[in-house]
């Protein structure tokens, strides 16, 4: 785009270059017109000059002879005439120092002359006749009049020449301008060749981006579809583990509050132990029974709840510890629990091994309360 | 139009997180929390499909799908409990019932399968 403005700028140069130049040249011309015009009036003029001059002179010798006034008279108007052209010739050449000269030098001579007429005629109008045979005697062959005349003619061949100079001057200058003209507008239409050159190559590249912008954009535009739909994509992935986390904690919250369900709608006392016989859970029946609430017993051990009782002899190890080790049940031990008011009543334990895979972890205790008389009661129920 | 699918469940989320889900997946849903609102429900705008809990808080499921049955014999039946069943026992006793039995431990994408092979969408 720079260089096709820069070359409408050498065009515009050019054209300008041209333009001025050829007004300059047809304003030398004019005045080159004007300069032949004023060499054509000094010529007219000096030819005139000589003619009035001839005039006058050969009126003055005819009045000399006829004495006739009308004579007299038109030599004096030839006379007057002659001061005319030696003042327009005076004028003419006065800005050309080598003419100046020539005219003043012609000046003198006409002057000479006209006086010298003027002195013929008042010498034949007076009567003074030997002054006026001296006088023709003087004049005898004219040598005045034949230097009037050469200095006249080389002052018209200068002119002259001064023409053909002007005439030859001006001839170039026409055809400097002709020249320069149609150089100009070769060269504009050589820099206007080059710019269209130019604007088809800058169409050609303008379209070629366009269209390289266009494939960049469908290949943007494909990206973004590929990136909005693996987007879609994975939020509907998201959306649904986030479906699937929600039930996976629903159906664990439901199997958790329905084995609630299940252990709570147990009226016999049920506690779940760990290992080393503490207690981690109870059912509602035990808070129901005795009073004691879930956080009271928790992490207490069992023993503090129920007192094994037995017929016999104590045995050396714990029958709930040694029924967890070996990994086996416990029936029908007897055992007293006593309640938050500090009343002992008589249950019937009953223990089951809580296994993990192949280890025990703990167990389950269920506790019948026996009733009053009830077979394995040991008579101390309900003792306040 | 969507296939409609009525849920019937007495827990709300149960039946708000089933019914997202499968309004997310391009079903119509309408969710009833007893037996009488599902009856009601039916009445008005037939299912395509029922999705039901076993164990309702006045009525019992299986009670309810007979009497839906007997109004709607065409439209299947999908039952969605937390009660393990037996599968032996369920192809025995349920067969006749319903469609299909899903446990709610099951994945929704395996209710969704269940729910576009019955429907056949």
């Amino acid at each position: 785009m720079r260089r096709v403005l820069a070359y409408f700028g050498v065009i515009v140069a050019v054209i300008v270059a041209v333009a001025v130049t050829s007004l300059r040249n047809i304003n030398r011309q004019v005045a080159g017109s004007d300069w032949v015009n004023h060499t054509h009036s000094v010529i007219l003029e000096t030819e005139a000059l000589q003619s009035d001059l001839l005039i006058a002179d050969g009126a003055s010798h005819t009045f000399v002879v006829t004495a006739d006034p009308r004579d007299r008279a038109s030599s004096m108007n030839a006379l007057s005439n002659v001061s005319e052209h030696l003042a327009l010739i005076a004028a003419l050449t006065r800005n050309e120092p080598a003419q100046k000269a020539e005219v003043a030098h012609i000046t003198s001579l006409v002057e000479e002359r006209s006086d010298f007429v003027r002195q013929v005629l008042e010498s034949r109008r007076s009567g003074n006749t030997n002054a006026m045979r001296s006088l023709l005697a003087q004049d005898a062959g004219e040598p005045a009049l034949n230097d009037i005349h050469r200095a006249l003619e080389k002052l018209k061949n200068d002119e002259l020449g001064l023409l053909t100079e002007r005439d030859t001057a001006s001839f170039l200058q026409a055809q400097t301008t002709r020249w320069m003209v149609w150089a100009g507008v070769i060269l504009d239409f050589a820099l206007l060749a080059g710019a269209g050159l130019l604007i088809r190559d800058d169409i050609a590249a303008r379209q070629s981006a366009a269209l390289s912008l266009q494939t960049l954009n469908n290949e943007l535009e494909a990206k973004v579809k590929e990136r909005t739909a693996e987007l879609s994509s994975a939020n509907d992935r998201l959306t649904s583990e986030n479906f699937e986390r929600r039930w996976a904690n629903l159906g664990l919250e439901h199997q958790l509050r329905y084995s609630q369900l299940i252990v709570n709608s147990i009226n016999d006392l049920v506690l779940l132990l760990t290992k080393a016989s503490n207690i981690t859970k109870i059912n509602t029946a035990v808070t129901r029974t005795t009073g004691w609430e879930p956080y009271e017993l928790v992490d207490k051990p069992f023993s503090g709840f129920a007192r094994l009782t037995f017929e016999g002899p104590t045995p050396l190890l714990n029958p709930v510890a040694q029924a967890m080790e070996d990994g086996r049940e416990l029936r029908g031990q007897n055992a007293v629990v006593e309640d938050k008011r500090g009343r002992r009543m008589p249950v019937r334990m009953t223990l089951f091994p809580l296994r993990d895979g192949d280890k025990v972890v703990g167990c389950v205790v269920i506790l019948m309360v026996l009733g009053p008389g009830e077979p394995g009661s040991p008579g101390l129920s309900h003792q306040s | 139009m969507n296939k409609h699918i009525l849920i019937v469940d007495d827990e709300a989320s149960i039946v708000e997180l089933l019914g997202s889900y499968l309004t997310h997946a391009g079903y119509r849903v309408t969710g009833a929390s007893s037996r009488y609102e599902a009856e009601v429900i039916s009445g008005r705008d037939k299912p395509d499909l029922i999705i039901t809990d076993l164990q309702l808080e006045n009525s019992d499921g299986l009670e309810m799908i007979s009497h839906l049955k007997s109004q709607l014999p065409d439209t299947p039946v999908i039952l969605l409990t937390g009660v393990h069943f037996d599968s032996k026992a369920v192809h025995e006793n349920l067969a006749k019932k319903v469609s299909c039995y899903i446990e709610k431990t099951a994945p929704l994408s395996r209710v969704l399968e269940e729910v576009r092979r019955i429907l056949g969408t």
